[in-house]
Order: C-alpha cells, then structure tokens, then sequence
C-alpha cells in the first residue's frame, strides 16, 4: 500500500529527457517535499501523476491504481493544485468550489470551503477580477472538496505572500493531521522544510537525494563549504571539482566559488582548482546550511526563501536562473 | 453524469460571455429585416413561413454554420492555451467528458440565443400581418439549433484534435468553406469521379449523389426545412431520403467529437 509509487519512470519530449528513471515512492499519511530548481522536472512528473503526461516508459500508481487505466474515478480521492492552471473568468469563486462539489459529488459547504482559504469576502465576485494569490486560494480550495485521501500540490505558495504562504502550510499540517497524505512540489527550500517529514530533492529529471529534513541535516553537519575568492571561473572549471570524492556539489557566481565537501576533501579542491590555472585569492571555511546542501544537489540552481519569505540571497549564493519567484 | 456537470459549467460560463446577447440580437435583427422585406401589401396577411424561408435564403444557412465555428473552435485549445483545462481535468473528469460536455454545453448556449432571436421576433409578428403557424415556425427554429449543434460539435471535435489555437482557428475556416460555399463543387467533382460504378456495386449513382449531398450537415438542413415549408416533414415522398437526412446530422453530433477524443486521448496536455 503506498499513496504514490513510480517506478523507472522516464520521460522523454522529443530530444528532451524531462525525468530519467525515477523511482519514489511517497506513504500514506506521509507530508512529501518534492524539491528541485525550475525546470528540474518536478511539473513533468506531476503531470503523469494526472495522467496529463503519459509516461514514455515505467509505470505511475497514484493510491495502488496505475493512472493510465484507472480513469477519471481515482480523481474523486485526490485534490489537486495544478500549476499554471487559469480560472474561468466569467466564474464567481463560489461558482468554481460548487463546480468542484458537483464534480466529485459530495456535499459540502461551499462557504466553509470559501472560509478556510480565504475568500469569504471575494466568493460572489468573477473570479476574473482575482489576483494571481487568490486563484491560487481558489484552486486550493477546489483541491480540499470532499476531504480527498491524497493532496497532489503542485508549487502551491507562488503567488501568495508570506502570510498566505504559512496560511497554506497550516492547511498542509491540517489535511496530514486528518489522514490525508500530501505531496507537495516546490523550488523553495523554506517551504518544505517547516512541514515535510520526507523531502526527495529532483535535479535534471533524477532524484538525486531523498531524507528526512532531519537526515538531510545530519548529512549538512558533517560537510563544509569552502568559500572561495578567484580571479576568473565558469562553471566548466568545476566540472573537475565535482568529480572529486568527497565533493556533494560546487556552485560559481562571478568570482565566488562555493564547493561543498567533506573536510578532507578540501586540499584536492583547492589543488585541482590551481591545476586548472585559477588564481586563488582567498579561502574561507563554514559549516554548511541545510540551504548550502540543497544548492549543492542543484550545482547551485535553486532558490533558499528563509521563514517569513524574503528570498533569501545567501551571502555567496549563485544568481538563481528563474529569477522570479 | 460527469459529462452533464461540464456541460452544465460550460452553458453556466457562455451565457455569461458577451457574444451570447450580441447573438440573440443578431438574430432578431435579422428575422425583424426578413420580416421587413416579406412584409404584405395593406389589406392582405402573409404567413410567417414566408419570412422563414426569406431568411433560410439569405441568411441561416451561410451564417449560422459560421458562428457556430466560431463559437466553438476554442472549446478546448482556448481552455489549455489559459490553462483551465488542467482544473477541469484535476476534478474527476475524464477527457471524453470534457469533449461531449462542451459539446453540449456550447450548443446549448447557441441554441438558447437562436431560440430566443427566432421566437421573440415571432410574437411580435403575430400581432401584426403575419399569419403564425406555431408547429412550422418553432420546428424550423429547432432545426436551425440542430444544424448550429451539429457545427458546435464539428468544431469542438477539431478543437480537440488541434495541436495548437491557430491551428484550430485555421482548421475551423477551412471547414467553413469546405462545407458551406465548396460543397457543390466538390460533390459534383466526387460524383463525376465516381460516376460510372463498376456493376459489382450495390449502389447506384442517384444513391451516391444523393449519399454526399447529404454527407454536407448544410444540406441535409436546408433538406429538411424544405421538407418541413412543403408540410411533408417525415412524411410524403421523400420521407426516407428525410429520414436520412436528419440520421446524417446525428451521425456528425457524435462521430466529430469521437473522432477529435480519439486524438486528445492520446496527446500529452
């Protein structure tokens, strides 16, 4: 019995390898941290869950039901929050959580649901005129219709303030403590790491690590960041760096590098950096974050957002390619 | 009935969208101008009919295929171009409820503004010089909403099978003048083609011609409105060539939208 299970699951667009081979498996009851930079393929993957994207080979069972064939039915016991979804504008958002309450035929009370993400005051008006916060509300209000055993969110905190953001970590909490499993996407590590027993990090369409926050942690004491200052370096420098033992990641912005390793990895980094003819003009040492570690599974591509929601640009961390968050 | 929620949402969303009322005035527009011109000298009564068939003339059968098309070649790629798609289908529909909800629910909506454009026209009418004969006049109201439907469901079955907005647009005029102004011309091409059938098949060339002039939803209409004007509908003569005609325009209610959910069925959203 598992909520979630994909096996050797690999997708592929054209050319384009979106996941390769992942397996996961995600518990009943369990809170799942889906974590990974923009574009690591954590949507893709969603979206076989769905049964949006079918898989190009392995095979996706969403409550022990493989997707493909289980139909529209098995939807009657997930919500779902999908990303990049747009509301149908001549729709009052009470419209949409009736809509959602006829779907799955049940009986509940549209105004609770309006009440428990928010929207009471906004139900009556055309959900055209809501902003990109209150859609997000509004879709996670149609996702939590008929207490579903399984919640599938797919970056659900974009678009919400940082109040919204704990607003809706309170509803994750509130679903688990019901029963109800939740897997969750995100690219910000904050997020997951307040509520998530489990977190599994996706880093070009491979899993790269899956632990528990604390595990993830224990993993973070024993490793350092070296910080260092050169003259000039491009990612392909590091190419060599990451190959070393040792080493769970390295990270370049300008003339910072940032690699992170095990303490006696540190004189081969160094070393190799040298051999590769780049000045090195200043080392410092620190224990790293449990922000460091996800960015070195990420070789740098993620966003660290602390509590409370600043995007959080760490002293030395690499410009983040989405930007926009 | 999941497919009856869809609709019902569908329907609920139309009749709220602006081209809705601009449709119903349209058409009363229209049937007020029709009326205009097959107005009766003083002293004399006309029946209503005669504005009917003014207006099947010059108007209905060249129109309404094309706002159907229009309404509803966005059905489904303007839904997954804005994304609503993927809230429609994160509820526990599936696709094919998705395709004959929208078929239902948009030609539900069209045909409440032909409705209410023919009908309302029509009251007033009565009360001037215009004779009504309710059974004719609301029976060609209805075919109007059946031939509008049956290029609702055309369109919504390309706009399943269309990979992209454009090509969905691009498709939906090309279908337009596929079906309303080429029909003739292809037809009378494909019957030259095949006119001298070898004698091995059971068909002969009057059942031919008549097969592909009635393959045209426009034509198994204008058929039947014929039919209907001559007081003859489903019965007299031509009943079984009738009876063609309107299983021809089920055929397409269903057999578009099956086709375009064979495509989506398979694409990757």
């Amino acid at each position: 019995m598992s909520a979630i299970q994909l096996s050797r699951v690999t997708k592929r667009f054209g050319d384009v390898v979106a996941v390769r081979e992942l397996d996961l498996t995600v518990e009943p009851g369990e809170i799942y941290g889906f974590l990974g930079p923009n574009g690591a393929g954590k949507s893709t993957t969603i979206n076989m869950l769905l049964d949006f994207v079918r898989p190009t080979e392995g095979t996706v069972e969403v409550l022990d039901h493989p997707v493909e064939t289980a139909g529209a039915e098995l939807r009657e016991r997930i919500g779902v929050l999908p990303e990049g979804f747009d509301v149908y504008s001549r729709l009052s958002g009470r419209k949409h959580i009736e809509f959602a309450i006829e779907s799955k035929d049940v009986d509940d009370d549209p105004d609770e649901i309006l009440e428990r993400v928010g929207l009471r005051e906004a139900a009556d008006r055309d959900a055209g005129g809501y902003s990109k916060g209150m859609r997000q509300r509004l879709a996670l209000g149609m996702a939590l219709v008929g207490e579903p055993e399984l919640l599938i969110l797919d970056e659900p905190s974009s678009g919400l303030d940082p109040g919204g953001a704990k607003e809706m970590r309170e509803i994750v909490e509130r679903e688990a403590d019901r029963g109800a499993t939740v897997f969750f996407s995100s690219h910000v590590l904050g997020q997951v790491e307040a509520v998530c027993d489990r977190v599994g990090i996706l880093h070009e369409g491979e899993l790269v690590t899956e632990d528990s926050i604390e595990g993830l942690r224990a993993d973070s004491d024993t490793e350092e960041t070296l910080i260092l200052t050169v003259d000039d370096a491009t990612d392909d420098d590091l190419t060599a760096v990451r190959a070393l033992d040792g080493v769970s990641g390295a990270a370049v912005d300008g003339t910072t590098v940032t690699v992170s390793c095990e303490s006696g990895a540190k004189t081969d980094v160094i070393s190799t950096l040298s051999a590769a003819g780049i000045e090195i003009q200043d080392i410092e040492t620190e224990s790293t974050s449990l922000e460091e570690l996800f960015l070195s599974y990420t070789d740098g591509e993620g966003v660290v957002e602390k509590e409370g929601g600043q995007t959080g640009a760490a002293s030395h961390e690499p410009p983040t390619p989405e930007g926009s968050q | 009935m999941s497919w009856l929620v869809v609709a019902r949402k569908d329907f609920e969303d139309s009749i709220r969208s602006r081209w809705l009322v601009g449709l119903t005035a349209v058409f009363v527009l229209l049937i007020s101008a029709a009326a205009y011109f097959a107005r009766p000298e003083p002293g004399q009564e006309v029946s209503a009919n005669a504005i009917l068939q003014l207006a099947g003339d010059f108007f209905v059968g060249t129109l309404v295929p094309l706002i159907a098309l229009v309404v509803a070649y966005n059905a489904i790629t303007g839904e997954q171009d804005s994304g609503s798609l993927k809230l429609l289908l994160s509820l526990p529909h599936s696709r094919g409820d998705v395709v004959f909800g929208k078929v239902a629910g948009r030609s539900a909506a069209l045909s409440t503004a032909i409705i209410a454009g023919f009908v309302l026209p029509a009251i007033v009418l009565a009360i001037g010089p215009f004779t009504l004969e309710i059974g004719a006049y609301l029976g060609y109201t209805l075919l109007v909403a059946l031939l509008a439907s049956v290029f609702v469901a055309i369109a919504v079955g390309w706009s399943a099978a269309a990979p992209s907005q454009r090509i969905a647009l691009g498709g939906a005029i090309g279908l337009y003048f596929l079906f309303v102004p080429f029909w003739d011309f292809i037809q009378l091409r494909l019957q030259l083609a095949i006119g001298s059938l070898p004698e091995w098949v059971p068909l002969t060339s009057e059942t031919v011609g008549n097969l592909l002039f009635l393959a045209n939803p426009s034509s198994a209409y204008s058929g039947l409105t014929g039919a209907l004007f001559a007081g003859e509908f489903l019965s007299g003569e031509t009943a079984s060539l009738q009876l063609s005609a309107l299983s021809m325009l089920l055929f397409w209610l269903l057999a578009a939208p099956l086709v375009g959910l064979l495509i989506f069925e398979r694409r990757d959203l």
